[in-house]
């Protein structure tokens, strides 16, 4: 008996293990700003060429910028070591042998500069992670250097615990940073200051992440003669068609919503869009909840409570109401896996879930072509919300010495400048996310740009060769797509314009980017928004820090609760009540004084 | 025996507590210090000592968050049905177990009740967040029987009792190994004295074998008062969204939110603070209440 406990127990643990590694293995998969995947193959052209841009960069970054009196890629005489807080990235393995203290990324960091990476804590990404930074801050306990998010940066900036780098930077951040840094309106210094200094480092996200478009299955609308859809009134008669014709059979969700993990809409504070949110619905009734709009007589007001967001409410609980939207939203472990399994045919997402998000949706069923749109008003209007431009930031102790200060820069210019190489040479074992320090480095337009590249090397207008523009070239991976391209789209017919899933390769490498550049950032290279509405400030003022959690509280619950229909509509009028009553006056205020 | 030898004797059992009460000074006793926390502006530039002094500012605070009231009621709502029911239902467990004569089918009941426990509520949450799912087993027997599906975990007139009742099925088949313990000291020649005196089963239950393990159930009942506000963070945490806040929010998932997602260590340490004066006293009580009912001294 003993031994058929213990036998039982063994098992159990090891059922355990296996899980919660699974388990936390789900977050890894998301927000993959820029990440390539790349094969080594059809690389070494490329690779050979950034090592020959390697010595160039080294050699001449004293003419390339005259405010660059720094080496951004200086070899330290002595070894500096850099004691860093890391991710855990549970299912992404080593090769044999490595560990997150010894792998290609760091070897290369101490062959080449002289850089020690020390790994001092690592925590499971998501929640685990956050805690353990949460925690450093609190007991002012900061490795050298660690990655975190706008919030963590700002109140260890508050607490005075920060490195400041208004001076090192500009002579350290290599020139291809810079112009990262530049791109779009240069606001991204902003968000690395807090009281006029310079406290971190920031990753810029292309600014396409924060524009969701509604994505459809277009082979179930091709099967059912339905044209794609542009306005609610389109999205609400096709999802109608597809909950009557049930193309996935009994298991058919018209329309995907969030999972238990995903909100209705992310808000101001958070980057992003909410991977299966509703946020372009609200547009389409020129709301934007979540955010602090500007009107034109420039009062501030939230987003969430204004007439426009009620009405998108009411349309949004209909749907539920009528069996469109996914029944168990706001309950399911995980929507995306609804998605990979055929069973979804419309979601909201911004333009890479398409590709990275959704990867097995392909391989379960290659016929799942998937194409993206934009939602326009009643009026043919396409009203879009447009994220912070910084999306992740990485922190460094107050007390650490210059040198390591540099190294972190470096470490930082390095990977903007050799992702590329490490992922293809180096490290086609490797995770790019086991890079340390990494900051997500894309121009803020980088999508619409790659997307209008390979479609002129498509077309046969350019090649590949004429977006090969060096180094200090802002869009890094350009070159790289451009090269890849070919291998992954086939039977393309040249000025058709026209992509669909049977033009891809599915397995291969490059196929997630690729096919999230062509399907996902199509809609948004070629309209325009009518209407770019930014919030009016992307942090939390004073009387949010101690308030806030309370609001966001009952922000959520009011949301998922009238559209599911638990709650009528009243419930809204109550919930705009009770965030007046209970600081979000005072916190409008605090807004509208910070925005004049 | 002289008390000085009395003590040479015992040194094995201070060794065998040394870990227990080295593990009880660096994560309870050390710790304390940071209660400091709930009377400041806490700062960790500053550090614990210099951060700026606000006397009870942070209690006044959080008593007027509105949520405030109805995370207390949950808490104790839920914390509460567990504690009484995680006696309750072991216990009648375990009397009937002790019932069975057949050895083997006893053993493997035991074992399978006893099973779950080792599973962590990351895991349980996922199984079970599929069985009360819209096309899970439990739906489905529900479609037998010709009633409509319910999205159990969206739904807050549902979510405490589903939180309540699985906690109470994970942990019954662990619980009943204490008293089963308990029975198996019990005296034998009581119930073959009893017999003979025509006592019935129930009659034996009732008079020997419920007296005979009265100590073990007190015990249990008061370690148990000491989670009065202790509703569960992990499994609530894990089965919870914003549609059952009105019901599910804890102290614990609250105090989550605002300090490690917020930042707000000091509101935080407020609420921490707050729900341990409060366990402090119902275990305070419940040492008097043991000793005053039961004639029974834990300490």
């Amino acid at each position: 008996m003993k031994k058929y406990v213990q036998k039982a127990t063994a098992l159990l643990t090891a059922v355990t293990m296996a899980a919660s590694l699974t388990a936390c293995g789900g977050d890894a998969a998301q927000a993959p700003a820029d990440t390539p995947a790349t094969d080594a193959a059809s690389n070494e052209e490329s690779a050979t060429q950034t090592d020959a841009g390697t010595e160039e960069a080294s050699t001449s970054s004293g003419d390339t910028a005259s405010e660059t009196t720094g080496d951004p890629f200086m070899k330290f005489a002595e070894p500096v070591e850099i004691h860093i807080g890391q991710q855990a990235y549970p299912t992404l393995k080593f090769p044999d042998g490595d560990t997150n203290e010894d792998n290609v990324y760091t070897r290369y960091l101490m062959d080449n500069f002289n850089i020690q990476v020390v790994v001092d804590w690592s925590a499971a990404t998501g929640n685990d992670y956050t805690q353990k930074v949460n925690l450093c801050i609190a007991s002012n306990t900061l490795p050298d250097g660690m990655q975190c998010g706008r919030k963590e940066m700002l109140a260890a900036a508050k607490s005075d615990l920060l490195y400041d780098f208004t001076e090192l930077f500009p002579q350290y951040a290599s020139p291809q940073v810079r112009a990262i840094m530049d791109s779009g309106d240069g606001s991204a210094y902003e968000y690395s200051m807090y009281n006029g200094k310079q406290v971190c480092t920031v990753g810029v996200d292309v600014a396409a992440s924060g524009e969701s478009m509604v994505n459809v299955r277009q082979d179930w609308l091709d099967e059912l003669g339905l044209d794609a859809p542009e306005t609610l009134d389109d999205i609400e008669e096709i999802a109608r068609a597809f909950k009557e014709n049930k193309p996935a059979g009994d298991a058919t969700i018209p329309i995907a919503g969030p999972d238990k993990n995903n909100t209705c809409y992310t808000n101001f504070l958070q980057a992003g869009v909410s991977s299966c949110g509703f946020e372009p619905v609200f547009a389409a009734y020129d709301a934007y909840p979540g955010y602090w709009v500007k009107g034109d007589d420039g009062q501030v007001v939230y987003g969430t409570n204004t007439e426009n967001s009620r009405k998108a409410f009411e349309r949004l609980a209909s749907w539920y109401k009528e069996g469109l939207i996914d029944p168990e939203m706001g309950v399911r472990d995980q929507a995306d896996e609804q998605i990979n399994a055929g069973n979804v045919g419309m979601y909201f997402c911004a333009w890479w879930k398409i590709g990275y998000g959704i990867t097995d949706a392909y391989r379960n069923d290659p016929t799942a072509n998937w194409q993206s749109y934009v939602v326009k008003s009643e009026d043919g209007k396409w009203n879009t919300r447009e994220q912070c431009p910084v999306a992740s930031y990485c922190i460094f102790n107050k007390n650490i010495s210059e040198d390591v200060a540099k190294a972190g820069l470096i470490i930082n210019n390095v990977w903007v400048r050799d992702e590329n190489k490490l992922t293809t040479e180096y490290g086609a074992n490797t995770s790019i996310y086991w890079y340390p320090l990494r900051n997500s480095m894309g121009a803020l337009d980088e999508c619409e740009v790659t997307y209008d590249a390979l479609m002129q090397v498509l077309n046969g207008e350019k090649t590949a060769e004429d977006f090969n523009r060096g180094t200090d070239d802002a869009y890094k991976l350009l070159y790289n797509d451009c090269v890849t391209v070919t291998d992954c789209v086939k039977d393309y017919t040249a000025g058709s314009n026209e992509l669909g899933i049977e033009n891809f390769d599915v397995n291969n490498t490059n196929f997630p980017r690729l096919y999230s550049i062509l399907a996902g950032v199509k809609p948004s290279a070629l309209n325009r928004p009518d209407k770019s509405v930014y919030s009016a400030c992307y942090s939390q003022t004073e009387s949010m820090e101690a308030k806030w959690a309370n609001l966001e509280t009952a922000e959520k619950e009011m949301a998922l609760r009238i559209i599911t229909g638990k709650d009528d509509i009243s419930a809204f009028d109550a919930f705009v009540e009770k965030w007046n009553n209970e600081g979000g006056s005072e916190i409008t205020a605090e807004v509208q004084a910070q925005a004049e | 025996m002289k008390p000085k030898r009395h003590l040479k004797l015992q040194t094995h059992y201070f060794i065998m507590t040394l870990p227990g009460l080295l593990w009880l000074f660096f994560f309870s006793i050390v710790p304390l210090r940071g209660i400091v926390m709930a009377f400041e502006n806490y700062n960790p530039g500053l550090g614990l000592w210099k951060s700026p002094f606000v006397g009870l500012e942070n209690f006044k605070y959080l008593f007027s968050l509105g949520d405030a009231k109805r995370v207390i009621i949950n808490t104790i709502i839920i914390a509460g049905s567990k504690i009484i029911l995680n006696i309750l239902v072991p216990l009648t467990f375990a009397l009937l177990l002790n019932e069975v004569r057949n050895l083997k089918y006893k053993k493997l009941v035991q074992t399978a009740v006893y099973l779950p426990h080792f599973l962590s509520w990351v895991i349980l949450a996922s199984v079970l967040l599929n069985v009360f799912s819209l096309d899970g087993i439990v739906n489905q027997i529900m479609h037998l029987m010709g009633k409509e599906s319910v999205i159990w975990f969206s739904e807050s007139k549902y979510f405490r009792q589903l939180v309540i009742g699985t906690d109470v099925w994970k942990e019954f088949g662990f619980n009943a190994v204490i008293y089963l313990a308990a029975l198996t000291g019990i005296d034998p020649t009581l119930y073959e004295a009893a017999a003979i005196d025509g006592c019935s089963r129930w009659k034996q239950i009732l008079h020997i074998t419920l007296p005979g393990i009265a100590g073990t159930i007190i015990l249990m009942a008061v370690l148990g008062l000491g989670n009065a506000l202790n509703a569960g963070f992990d499994q609530v945490f894990n089965l919870y969204n914003p549609m059952v806040y009105s019901t599910g929010d804890i102290l614990d998932t609250w105090v989550y939110r605002i300090g490690l997602v917020n930042l707000q260590f000091s509101l935080a340490t407020t609420a921490g603070l707050f729900k341990s004066v409060i366990s402090f006293f119902m275990i305070v009580i419940s040492y008097w209440a043991a000793y005053k009912f039961a004639d029974y001294k834990i300490f």
